[in-house]
């Protein structure tokens, strides 16, 4: 009787089984991959109302961490400056700058600046910036070189695996407190010796469980 | 009231998804101006897209898209971004102050906490005073100036009070709440002697004038009894629940409480008697209790009295006096136990009953020696001299008379609690000016021809006294929210048509109050909430010359009741009060302590007298309907009220609570229940007898969160007499077989050879004592305003779905007929080392600390609800639909309500689990701040973290901390012997566990009539 | 003569006087002639219940968990009690074709096809209740194990995760045994359809079938081993779904009886639910001849069996309990017959137990009609156990101050009804376009089949 199908349709299902193996897996994979905060927030860098340049303050400047965001020692936030804290210098200085103006306007009218938030855990992980940094973790560890930035960048993927990496192993993380903003900081050779130390004097074992940041 | 009615205040969640907040809230979550990712267009689309998607899908509370972050232009001093500040402020309650610390948040009030510098308070709080930061962001607060019903502004009404009052020779009344303010006196007698017509009259629904009465007619002078239960071995409550309807609950549970502790079997706990018609909270925890009906109690107490007065002298009026208790059984005993303990026991009486009971009353207390000992009589500046119930029907007269040109009412709300008889909205009428002050544009607001919109006490300034006298000043933490005005603020435009600021009316008050420069006093008075040193002073007293006379009187005006004619009793109700509570979610949905019952207030009655009406004496389980019955009074009045069986009332009494059937206050208050203050008489405002009961046939709904009220004889919750302890101290921990032994005693053996706990310090663990617990609930209130836990409406409890982390059971053991016991349990999450909820769920979404607790991840939740199945104590709590969107997202400006939240604690989405943490927020806080103090240690020196059940809880009964440290307190409470733990042949291990209560009876009443 | 005849069994699989070709035109026309009226009809019935049961789907989804009547001892009912009904009914399919296969049972040919057909279908709809009944069904994902940036795994202790594995596992392996054995019988339908689409789409599925030796062989083969294959997961799946409860601590729910009990009323309640559909469509299509009163002679026969089985689990139950000394133990199941399910418990028990004891006696057992009505009651009567063990055991465990009464809302039974729409509508297009008995496996039991059948030329004349 007549052919119904011709003769290279019997190679299809071989082939069909091959290619849904890599299809789905593909897909998983994709979804990990592009889904990620890894590939979703890293170089994320809104422009902010103030063109306002770490690089300059920070690298030309040589102005601290802690001048604007001191709180983080003592809080879990790591606050955003209040306008106050500009002006301490701007009232004399770029007093007419075009683009310090809304600057000048929040100081009139009381009206805060709106700056776009960049680093944003979201609110079930309840980050607190006063443990890390009294123990000696870099503000560059998870900011990165914000000393480098015109315009603030999100360089770490912040997502919980990230988190978690370091929790499981602080060790290369550390660093003498007095060098927590020190953007520039190379670990010596002897890090891992010293490392060992302050995990041992300190009695630091980085929380793993659920409710050190959920609750 | 026929069928089941739903709050207009619960959206469905589709109407929600409409709703105007909430596209408010999702267009700010990504604000048209949001900038681009880097890399262009691409990838901030799909963030958004997800991101979209998921805020529709409502998981906003997990997650947290683009937004704009607003720091302050000028930081206010002290503050640090992320760390809370803590104020001294004192709460206002039927003009009693206890002081408070407040917890804000940059700037925003979030949590109430007791003081512990105050004696009136000692660091803990009762219910109101927990739920008075919702209060504060209530809604529905009146926002407005109203004249006539009409838009108005606060200018317009001071130049109205500067035109209308010009005139002196105005009879103005003023009807103000009970107040104990210098500041609203000083304003008082400038308004007295501004106004030569005028004259000022207290208006409160529940007050304590009848007690004045009587110690005026004992000794001559309107005093004040003010109870020091710690000091009293044996207590007689006549109808009176001094743990609950007292200015005072707060140091009365405490003293309480100390008077029962027991640390080892040799103690002497307290005694106490309660004779009473309701089962009150008091009743529960009472030794001995007798239920008779409230109209007997008089003619009990003369009996005690006459049969006293053979053995004291002092009692001499009622000498010879006999009526149907004089030969009941109980009379010679408590004389007997009266008589051993003179000048340590108490005899209270309900402040409703009228004054020869409190005469009565204070002469035995007086007779026994107890005054100076246990009892101190208080002289009150702020109360009047007269009996305010009284001029307050005068008042009422002679407005119906026409003989009022201007009623200035401070507060109150009198259209709604005034007694029936005395028709107030109609004489209200005959009054052609009438100036109101109130938090909700109310009943009374309503009727008058100006409505003034009042401040919260967390919003202004004030001052006043503690039911002892310590001076304290109401510091506000918040500008008004809705530019209210205080009460100082409102008369002193009344008196002056100025606008000055409360701050200023108190400073200058506190000029004359204070000694030593002012600045250091007043900043120091501040600082500790209270005025060190001050307090009201104890007068000594001595027994009138003129008792003898009135006790004759009274004693021969004392009539029997009719045996079975039905009494109905309207007292205040344990969470609305008089109903000016009625608009607090956390509150109406806080089971009564004794019924259970959310949402409605109900007639409680015996099962005897259910039958009596052809109500079924047992309710069917898991039915929530309830038989409506019609109540008249001999004078006509009528109320249908859903019927409630209570085990242990007394026959033929029905209890009705006040506060309920508010109309048009608020969307919470609305609808809610029945309101029974038209069933109450000016005179013998507490009970009126003869009335007429009939089952309707109707039906009606009632949420009640216990469905089944008897233990079924299990060993969850351990009691046993005085004397059966002695003999066998551990009878708690024997109570269950447990096979196995590990440590000294039986223990279940588990198959894997596991730890106690991890090598980790601290372990969290918590003791709950029984003992201590009275039952009043303070810690649901405590936890839900710590916790950020959602008000799910009636609908929701009804369908066994409320949201509390910690709940109170209770249950009734005995005669349910006759008088049956009850006992209190709470009941948080028990964080069991084996915790048979972690082993179930699918994606280990809810897991073991390190430091022993049970962890709840609600991000990684996805619902199944098998944990709550598997969960033996039942403490896990669904989010069956999206209660917080509801609860923080409905209404005119939802960002009042969000304003409450603590930022600490995640706000939970629908789907998921949620459960007691132990308040892991602020373990938390202190393992980082000692971590950071000591830069070694993540263990937080005993004490430090207290949970916020523990923290609330007046009677002491929670402990909480370290169990690897033997000396810290939990763990000495631990290894008391009466400590158990519950279910514990599980061998889920639980790290809650419980110290067994122990009743203290007198053997000559072994069986409690 | 005689004495042939006397070879001849007397008590053939196969009714009437059928040769191969008459088995392959009785069975491939029903695919081929015209749609009968009442296919229309049932066929829009169970579209609308399915159309129903999608619309419960969303409003739930919408709306949360809250639209079913659960509260909070209570936090699995109906959505629970359906999922293990179906997947009891699922049951029957694998155990007829895998077990009987493997035990050379020649009347399960006339009934395999058409079981293994049915298990599919009952267990997506099954599958469907896990599914919807968590809280967050957008990230139901969390329960398999793939890689994420979280770096959590799922929780592999919990006996709700083997249970997804089981199921999965169970439905992929039916499907393949069903889809192994049409093969050959795709083939046939491919040979004798006119059009030339049905050709090319039976012809597609049919993988170029063309009945050679070798073929025949691999078959074989390939069906021995997917039957040996599903014989252990029969007996598997529902083992596990008896895990959920019986390594909780519930009382009534913590029971090592669990796992044979649970199979043997799938069992039960598989064969119960074949019945009910055969005893149709054996009717409607007029296949008497094949799916003979010997077949539901003899599935009485297993339900009976079953059914004493399933009634021995239940009295067990409580001698265990009374012998555990365990007072919950002991309050749970005196409180299932007496307490505020007691209904629901008796129910269970005369559909469960009463009702198959009918099936002592030949006369009932060869009872159409009667074996019709049964096999319905006992599927109610399954239905009721499920909602016993999950609702009663919850409903009243430990703390009695936190007892609570479960009453479905309508969302909760309309969702149920709902799942009939979603099976049927499946099963209707399988009988319209699949040869519903096994064609090839039919015509192996035919006395034709057997190589001394010829000799002597003997035709195939039977009196």
């Amino acid at each position: 009787m007549a052919q119904i199908f011709p003769e290279w349709v019997d190679n299809i299902p071989k082939r069909l089984q091959l290619a849904t193996i890599i299809v789905i897996t593909g897909i998983i994979f994709g979804f990990w991959y592009f889904g990620s905060p890894e590939y979703l927030e890293v170089g994320y860098a809104p422009n902010q109302p103030i063109p306002y340049s770490h690089k300059f303050h920070v690298s030309e400047l040589g102005m601290d961490c802690q001048y604007c965001h001191g709180s983080a020692w003592k809080s879990a936030i790591a606050a955003i400056p209040p306008t106050e804290t500009c002006m301490t210098c701007h009232e004399y200085v770029a007093v007419d700058s075009e683009p310090l103006q809304p600057l000048r306007d929040s100081w009139e009218t009381g009206l805060p600046v709106e700056w776009i938030r960049v680093h944003d855990i979201p609110d079930h992980a309840h980050f607190n910036h006063s443990i890390h940094v009294n123990v000696g973790i870099g503000c560059v560890t998870c900011h990165g070189r914000v000393d480098r930035m015109e315009v603030v960048m999100k360089s770490e993927s912040m997502s919980m695996g990230w988190c978690l990496d370091c929790h499981n192993n602080p060790a290369p993380h550390l660093r003498p407190v007095e060098e927590v903003t020190n953007m520039a900081w190379e670990p010596p050779d002897d890090h891992y010796q010293f490392a060992q130390m302050v995990i041992e004097k300190r009695n630091i074992n980085a929380p793993i469980y659920c409710n050190a940041c959920h609750r | 009231m026929g069928k089941e009615q739903q709050q207009t205040y619960w959206r469905s969640l589709n109407e929600l998804a409409q709703n105007e907040e909430y596209r408010k809230f999702v267009e700010r979550e990504f604000p048209e101006n949001a900038t681009e990712l880097t890399d262009g267009v691409s990838r901030r689309n799909f963030l958004q897209i997800m991101g979209a998607s998921i805020a529709l899908a409502g998981l906003a509370a997990c997650r947290k898209p683009v937004q704009k972050i607003l720091p302050y232009t000028r930081q206010p001093e002290h503050i640090v971004p992320g760390i809370p500040l803590y104020y001294a402020s004192a709460v206002p309650f039927r003009g009693n102050l206890s002081g408070v610390v407040v917890e804000t948040h940059e700037g925003r009030p979030t949590k109430i906490e007791g003081n512990d510098l105050h004696p009136g308070s000692n660091g803990k709080s009762n219910i109101r005073q927990q739920a008075a930061i919702l209060d504060l962001y209530d809604q529905d607060r009146s926002r407005k100036v109203l004249r006539n019903g009409s838009d108005s502004t606060w200018e317009d009404f001071t130049a109205f009070c500067r035109e209308h009052f010009a005139d002196t020779g105005r009879r103005v009344a003023f009807l103000s709440e009970a107040h104990s303010s210098p500041t609203l006196e000083r304003l008082r007698q400038s308004a007295l002697n501004r106004f030569p017509n005028a004259r000022w009259v207290t208006c409160e629904p529940f007050s304590e004038e009848s007690v004045l009465n009587g110690t005026a007619m004992a000794f001559g002078r309107r005093l004040r009894p003010s109870y020091h239960f710690d000091k009293a071995s044996v207590t007689l409550s006549l109808d009176d629940d001094f743990l609950q309807d007292s200015d005072n609950d707060v140091a009365h549970i405490g003293a309480f409480a100390q008077s029962r502790a027991l640390a080892s079997p040799d103690e002497e706990p307290s005694r106490l008697y309660a004779a009473e018609s309701t089962y009150s909270l008091t009743g529960s925890n009472a030794d001995h209790r007798l239920r008779i009906k409230s109209s007997e109690i008089p003619l009990f107490t003369f009996a005690l009295a006459a049969h006293l007065s053979g053995e004291v002298s002092g009692l001499e009026a009622y000498a010879g006096y006999r009526n149907t208790f004089s030969d009941h059984s109980w009379i010679s005993v408590l004389a007997e136990e009266l008589m051993r303990n003179r000048g340590s026991s108490i005899i209270t009486a309900g402040p409703e009953h009228d004054a020869p009971v409190h005469a009565t009353v204070a002469a035995i207390n007086h007779a026994l020696g107890n005054t100076g000992q246990t009892v101190e009589y208080l002289d009150v500046p702020y109360t009047a001299t007269a009996d305010q119930n009284e001029a307050f029907a005068g008042l009422v007269r002679e407005m119906g008379e026409g003989q009022i040109d201007t009623l200035v009412m401070i507060g109150t709300n009198p259209v709604y609690t005034a007694p029936a008889d005395l028709d107030f909205q109609t004489a209200l009428e005959q009054v052609p000016e009438s100036l109101h002050l109130s938090l909700h544009y109310d009943e009374t607001s309503r009727q008058s021809s100006w409505h003034v919109n009042r401040a919260h006490f967390l919003e202004t300034w004030g001052d006043g006294h503690s039911f002892t006298g310590v001076r304290s000043v109401i510091q506000p933490l918040i500008q008004p929210l809705f530019n209210g005005k205080s009460e100082t603020e409102f008369l002193n435009a009344v008196l002056s048509g100025e606008d000055a600021a409360g701050h200023q009316l108190v400073r200058e008050t506190w000029q004359e109050l204070l000694d030593g420069p002012f600045e250091r006093g007043w900043n120091e008075v501040l600082h500790d909430g209270l005025q060190r040193g001050s307090r009201y002073n104890a007068v000594s007293v001595s027994l009138a010359g003129s008792f003898s006379a009135e006790a004759a009187g009274f004693l021969e005006a004392a009539e029997e009741p009719g045996g079975d004619s039905v009494e109905l009793v309207v007292r205040p109700d344990p969470r609305m009060h008089d109903g000016r509570f009625a608009n607090n979610g956390w509150l109406q949905e806080l089971p009564d302590p004794m019924t259970k019952v959310t949402w409605d207030n109900v007639a409680l009655m015996s099962p005897n007298t259910a039958e009596r009406f052809g109500i079924p004496p047992t309710r069917r389980f898991g039915d929530p309907n309830q038989m409506v019955v019609r109540l008249r009074t001999a004078s006509g009045d009528e109320a249908e009220i859903a019927a409630w069986v209570l085990p242990g009332h007394a026959d033929n009494s029905i209890t009705l609570h006040a506060g309920y059937g508010r109309q048009k206050v608020g969307r919470v208050a609305d609808q809610v229940g029945v309101n029974v203050f038209p069933l109450r008489r000016s005179v013998s405002r507490l009970y009126c007898t003869a009335a007429d009961v009939s089952a309707t046939g109707r039906s009606y709904v009632i949420a009640c969160t216990q469905d089944h009220h008897s233990l079924e004889g299990r060993p969850h919750v351990q009691d046993a007499d005085l004397d059966h302890y002695r003999e066998n101290p551990t009878f708690a921990q024997d109570a269950v077989y447990v096979p196995g032994i590990y440590g000294d005693r039986e223990h279940p053996v588990s198959l894997f050879d596991d730890k106690q706990w991890p090598d980790h310090q601290p372990q969290w663990g918590m003791a709950i004592d029984l003992n201590a617990c009275i039952g009043c609930g303070v810690c649901t209130i405590a936890c839900q305003a710590e916790n950020n836990i959602p008000v799910i409406g009636k609908r929701e409890v009804r369908r066994g779905r409320e949201m509390h982390w910690i709940r109170t059971d209770r249950y009734f053991r005995g005669d349910e007929r006759g008088n049956p016991q009850v006992m209190h349990q709470p009941v948080p999450c028990m964080h069991c080392e084996n915790a048979p909820c972690e082993q179930v769920c699918p994606v280990a979404a809810t897991t073991h600390s390190d430091d022993g607790l049970n962890q709840m991840t609600y991000n990684r939740c996805i619902g199944t609800r098998y944990c709550a199945n598997n969960c033996p104590y039942k403490v896990r709590r669904f989010n069956f639909f999206n209660y917080s969107k509801e609860y923080l997202t409905t209404g005119d400006d939802p960002e009042i309500i969000q304003m409450a939240m603590n930022p600490d604690v995640t706000v939970r989405f629908r789907g998921v689990m949620e459960k007691c943490t132990y308040c892991v927020q602020r373990i938390s806080r202190a393992k980082i701040d000692t971590k950071n103090e000591t830069g070694d240690t993540v263990k937080p020196s005993d004490g430090t973290v207290k949970t916020a059940c523990q923290q609330a809880c007046p009677a002491n009964a929670i402990t909480f901390g370290d169990l690897t440290d033997e000396k810290s307190i939990v763990s000495i409470q631990k290894s008391k012997d009466r400590n158990y733990l519950m279910l514990e042949e599980l061998n889920v291990r639980p790290r809650t566990s419980y110290l067994a209560k122990i009743r203290n009876p007198n053997r000559q009443l072994s069986e409690p009539s | 003569m005689s004495q042939n005849t006397a070879t001849v069994p007397d008590d053939r699989l196969v009714k009437g006087n059928h040769d191969f070709a008459s088995i392959t035109k009785l069975i491939t026309d029903i695919p081929q002639e015209r749609t009968p009226l009442w296919w229309y009809i049932a066929f829009g019935i169970s579209n609308i219940l399915l159309a129903v049961m999608l619309a419960m789907v969303v409003w739930l989804i919408w709306n949360g968990i809250g639209v079913w009547g659960l509260n909070n001892p209570v936090g699995w009912a109906w959505d629970i009690t359906n999922f293990v009904w179906w997947v009891g009914i699922g049951h029957a399919g694998t155990l007829i074709s895998a077990i009987l296969f493997l035990f050379r049972q020649g009347w399960r040919t006339a009934i395999n096809r058409f079981a293994e057909a049915m298990t599919i279908f009952a267990v997506m709809c099954a599958g469907l209740f896990p599914a919807i009944h968590v809280g967050r069904i957008w990230t139901i994902y969390w329960i398999f194990p793939l890689p994420n940036s979280m770096q959590l795994w799922p929780n592999f202790n919990s006996p709700l995760l083997w249970d997804v594995f089981a199921v999965f596992t169970y439905l992929t392996v039916s499907t393949l045994f069903w889809y192994v054995g049409l093969v050959p019988d795709l083939a046939t339908m491919r040979d004798r359809v006119k059009g030339k689409i049905s050709k090319l789409i039976y012809g597609t599925f049919a993988l170029g079938w063309t009945g050679g030796n070798r073929q025949w062989q691999n078959y074989e083969k390939a069906y021995m081993i997917l039957a040996g294959l599903a014989t252990p997961l029969v007996l598997s799946v529902h083992t596990i779904v008896s895990f959920d409860f019986a390594v909780s601590i519930i009382p009534g729910w913590h029971t090592t009886i669990f796992p044979p009990y649970f199979v043997a009323g799938a069992i039960f309640s598989g064969f119960a639910m074949v019945l009910t559909l055969m005893i149709v469509s054996r009717k409607l299509y007029g296949l008497e001849d094949i799916m003979t009163v010997d077949h539901i002679e003899k599935m009485n026969i297993i339900i009976l069996v079953t059914g004493i089985m399933v009634g021995f689990a239940y009295s067990m139950e409580f001698f265990i309990a009374w012998y555990s000394a365990f007072e919950y133990e002991k309050f749970i199941f005196v409180n299932r017959a007496m307490g505020p399910y007691a209904w629901a418990y008796w129910t269970m028990i005369t559909c469960n137990v009463v009702a198959p004891q009918f099936f002592w006696v030949k006369k009932f057992r060869r009872n159409i009609t009667l074996t019709f009505i049964l096999s319905i009651v006992i599927n109610i009567g399954m239905w009721f156990e499920r909602f016993v063990i999950v609702v009663s055991s919850l409903a009243t465990d430990y703390l009695p101050s936190s007892w609570g009464y479960f009453t479905p809302t309508y969302v909760d039974i309309l969702t149920y009804v709902g799942t009939f729409g979603l099976f049927l509508t499946f099963f209707l297009l399988f009988l319209r376009f699949l040869p519903m008995v096994a064609i090839a496996e039919i015509k192996g039991v035919l006395p034709q089949a057997n190589p001394a059948y010829y000799r002597n030329g003997q035709s195939t004349k039977t009196q």
